[in-house]
């Protein structure tokens, strides 16, 4: 029998991370929602592997492929964004653009809100 | 009950088992028990110790290098496990080992870089 | 033992010769960051800058080899069929480390720029004493070498990938670099941060989305190999919905990276945003890799079923073509402007894929290179117009150029032409050679469209030209700065190359047309 179950939850889960990203203004929050996408094609990868005559396993491979660049993609991601923080204080995914979207940009180098003293920006 | 959805009637059962064990508990408990509010005990529970401070406290930024760094070892470290089922098979040997060792040469270059750079250094 | 996992499971042979460029690319990347971790501060730029530039000639001395030994006529698949060694793979890696090689030395310029144009510490505020404070102890960024090798043989994985999953894994490979070096920027810091925050999360959004469909196709299929999904789908007895719609979400993400209409909001604020030499790699590099993936898998997985998806793609490539030239014409930052342009552009090259037959191939192939070349050697110029404040990209800061700077508006105005599809100029050759590809498969609509946008899209080329000559130059005009010896080089090879392929260009296209033939 056709395993609908575990393919009807990683739609599900494919949408709500959709959901997330079109509908969420905070970068973590878009970040997990992306992550929620990534798990469901994991859902999907291993139920389809259940069903297959092929190279054995070979889905649960591609599993542990998704999992690792879904690290590596956090990784960097978290890094951009906590480097944008420490410029706007911020996370809100609103205002990206703003500075592009004017014709004058050469303001956009002036801090818009005060940084918090950087406890560990020391040279590294 | 049967089929494709009789696989998952175990589980079902076992969900419901917990969720009627939980309640007769709590009920159980609540029958017995003698009844006297007080406003300590709405207090939050911190291992016996008067609570201190608020309840909202931020991790520093710093400890994220570590977590970030201790994620990607673990899930690296993903790899090492359909390797191991059959590095030892006949015709792999050698090879799957030298590859292997490239693999985690690579990772290993990331910790060194970052010791390098300071990033482990605890201030 | 588990009787499935003891099936036969062989080692896959590779044929380390074959994929050499990449391993060299990869490995040399590797040096780069031991490099980074173990040089004093001092030697750190001109070894990197030597690590790089070897890395990338020889990667290409490699290719070369590779395609006059008999790879190009008898294609090879290794790596467990994992990787393609065939004549559009080897063009497509060449193609990626000649631009790459050019944007190297757009990146390691540091004359027109104290210390470049990178900054080393991207978090502390531009213009803050702890700023003075970073630029006098540590004046460049030398991380982003490295980056930029691994982004290039990330690309060279994308487009020589046979399998889906290979192409993912290579997709992130080029991509995650690209992100950390969008926010780089030493000028405009807060722009160019806000450029890689909006990179990141969209370019992640839309990887999911393509892996959601590898997910699909390998249920369709039971396999990610392009082969055997091109089985799949002329097979009877599956659904093709399936397939559908794993090829939709393939291309989403596909045509996200090759910066399509309606995929394509990114372009200009990344454009913008991240630094100039970073901006020229991104527009040249990773739109060949981009157009490398597209081609692969539209002419090897999906060659059979191209009658139910081509008006789809069709009806994108007009989108691209019509909305970027539209969009182009509105613009007051030469960068944003150029951003429009390379959509705009993406939708010819679209057009030539389309046209699903051998020169189809041969002239995608022809027009990425043409177009590469060409806009290397403008965001190039971009980073030489500066004020106080660095760049002056707004275009009303361009006014009077022609007087200020002969030799440059001179460079520039021709480079605009070939842009703008004037004969003698690459951009012509590559226009035609994709508009007659895409006639010679039926797809005479897209061509009118071709056409049609690319007059409306001389429009603003043409309005930089008159502002730079027709214009009196305001009080406080930008100055040109004097290019360094790298940038020089970067500029007159763009140049030359824009030239040359435009009066001669069965050079490259007899290339072109010998490569074009996808192993499947």
């Amino acid at each position: 029998m056709h395993p609908v179950i575990p393919y009807v939850v990683a739609a599900l889960l494919f949408g709500v991370g959709v959901y997330g990203v079109l509908v969420r203004r905070n970068a973590v929050l878009l970040l997990m929602s992306i992550e929620l996408m990534l798990n469901a094609v994991n859902l999907m990868f291993v139920t389809a592997d259940t069903s297959i005559v092929g190279v054995p396993r070979s889905g649960q491979v591609f599993t542990l492929f998704v999992i690792v660049l879904a690290a590596a993609e956090v990784g960097v991601g978290l890094a951009v964004i906590l480097r944008f923080f420490r410029l706007r204080a911020s996370v809100e995914t609103d205002g990206v653009g703003a500075a592009t979207e004017t014709d004058a940009p050469r303001e956009a180098d002036a801090p818009r809100a005060a940084v918090r003293p950087d406890p560990d920006g020391e040279a590294r | 009950m049967s089929g494709y959805l009789g696989s998952y009637a175990t589980l079902g059962i076992l969900l419901v088992v917990g969720v009627v064990l939980f309640g007769a508990a709590f009920a159980g408990n609540r029958l017995l028990r003698p009844h006297r509010p007080d406003p300590g005990k709405l207090t939050t529970y911190e291992s016996g110790v008067d609570p201190v401070g608020g309840d909202w406290a931020q991790a520093e930024i710093r400890y994220y290098v570590f977590a970030y760094l201790y994620v990607l070892f673990a899930v690296e470290s993903v790899f090492l496990f359909p390797w191991a089922l059959v590095f030892a098979r006949p015709g792999f040997g050698t090879t799957t080992l030298v590859e292997m060792a490239v693999f985690v040469a690579v990772l290993l270059l990331g910790l060194l870089y970052a010791w390098r750079k300071g990033v482990l250094r605890w201030t | 033992m588990n009787p499935v996992l003891a099936a036969d499971i062989t080692l896959p042979h590779i044929n380390y010769g074959a994929i050499a460029p990449i391993l060299i690319l990869l490995g040399m990347a590797c040096v780069g960051v031991l490099a980074e971790a173990f040089l004093p501060r001092t030697l750190r730029y001109p070894v990197q800058v030597l690590v790089s530039l070897v890395a990338q000639v020889a990667g290409l001395a490699t290719i070369i080899g590779l395609a006059l030994s008999n790879y190009a006529k008898k294609p090879t698949l290794t790596a467990g069929d994992a990787l393609a060694v065939d004549g559009p793979g080897l063009f497509l890696q060449g193609a990626v480390l000649v631009l790459g090689i050019v944007a190297t030395l757009l990146i390691a310029e540091r004359s027109v720029e104290r210390g470049g144009a990178f900054v080393a510490q991207a978090a502390v505020t531009a213009g803050s004493e702890a700023d003075a404070e970073q630029a006098r102890r540590q004046p460049s960024q030398t991380e982003i070498f490295p980056l930029s090798l691994f982004a290039l043989g990330g690309m060279m994985l994308f487009v020589s990938a046979n399998d889906l999953l290979t192409m993912f894994v290579a997709l992130e490979v080029f991509s995650l670099p690209l992100y950390l070096m969008c926010a780089l920027a030493r000028r405009r810091r807060l722009l160019s941060q806000e450029a890689a925050v909006k990179y990141f999360l969209l370019g992640a959004f839309s990887s999911a989305f393509f892996v959601y469909g590898i997910a699909m196709l390998y249920g369709f299929a039971g396999s990610v190999k392009f082969h055997d999904i091109a089985v799949a789908a002329i097979s009877s007895g599956k659904s093709d919905l399936l397939m559908f719609i794993g090829l939709a979400m393939l291309a989403i993400g596909l045509l996200f990276k090759a910066a399509a209409v309606p995929f394509h909001v990114w372009t200009p604020d990344v454009y913008q945003g991240a630094p100039t030499p970073v901006t020229a790699l991104m527009a040249s590099c990773t739109k060949v890799a981009a157009f490398g993936g597209i081609l692969r898998i539209f002419y090897v997985a999906f060659l059979d079923s191209r009658w139910d998806w081509r008006p789809v793609i069709g009806v994108i490539a007009v989108l691209t073509m019509v909305i970027g030239a539209i969009l182009a014409v509105t613009q007051t930052d030469i960068k944003r402007l150029l951003a429009y342009s390379s959509i705009a552009n993406a939708g010819y090259v679209l057009t030539g894929v389309l046209a699903m037959q051998k020169d189809g191939i041969s002239s995608s192939l022809f027009y990425l290179v043409t177009y590469g070349f060409t806009v290397l050697a403008a965001f190039g110029l971009v980073t030489l117009v500066r004020d106080q404040d660095g760049e002056a990209t707004h275009l009303s800061r361009w006014a009077g150029l022609g007087r200020k700077a002969p030799v440059l508006a001179g460079v520039f105005t021709f480079l605009m032409l070939s842009f703008a599809g004037i004969p003698l100029t690459s951009g012509f050759t590559g226009k035609f050679a994709v508009f007659s590809a895409a006639l010679g498969g039926g797809q005479t609509t897209l061509v009118i469209f071709g056409v049609l946008s690319s007059v409306l899209l001389a429009f603003p080329y043409l309005r930089v030209v008159v502002l730079m000559y027709l214009q009196e130059p305001a009080a406080d005009a930008p100055t040109v700065a004097v290019p360094g010896a790298l940038t020089s080089a970067a500029l007159a090879i763009g140049a030359i190359v824009t030239l040359l392929l435009g009066v001669w260009p069965s050079v490259l296209l007899d290339v072109a047309n010998s490569a074009a033939q996808f192993v499947g």
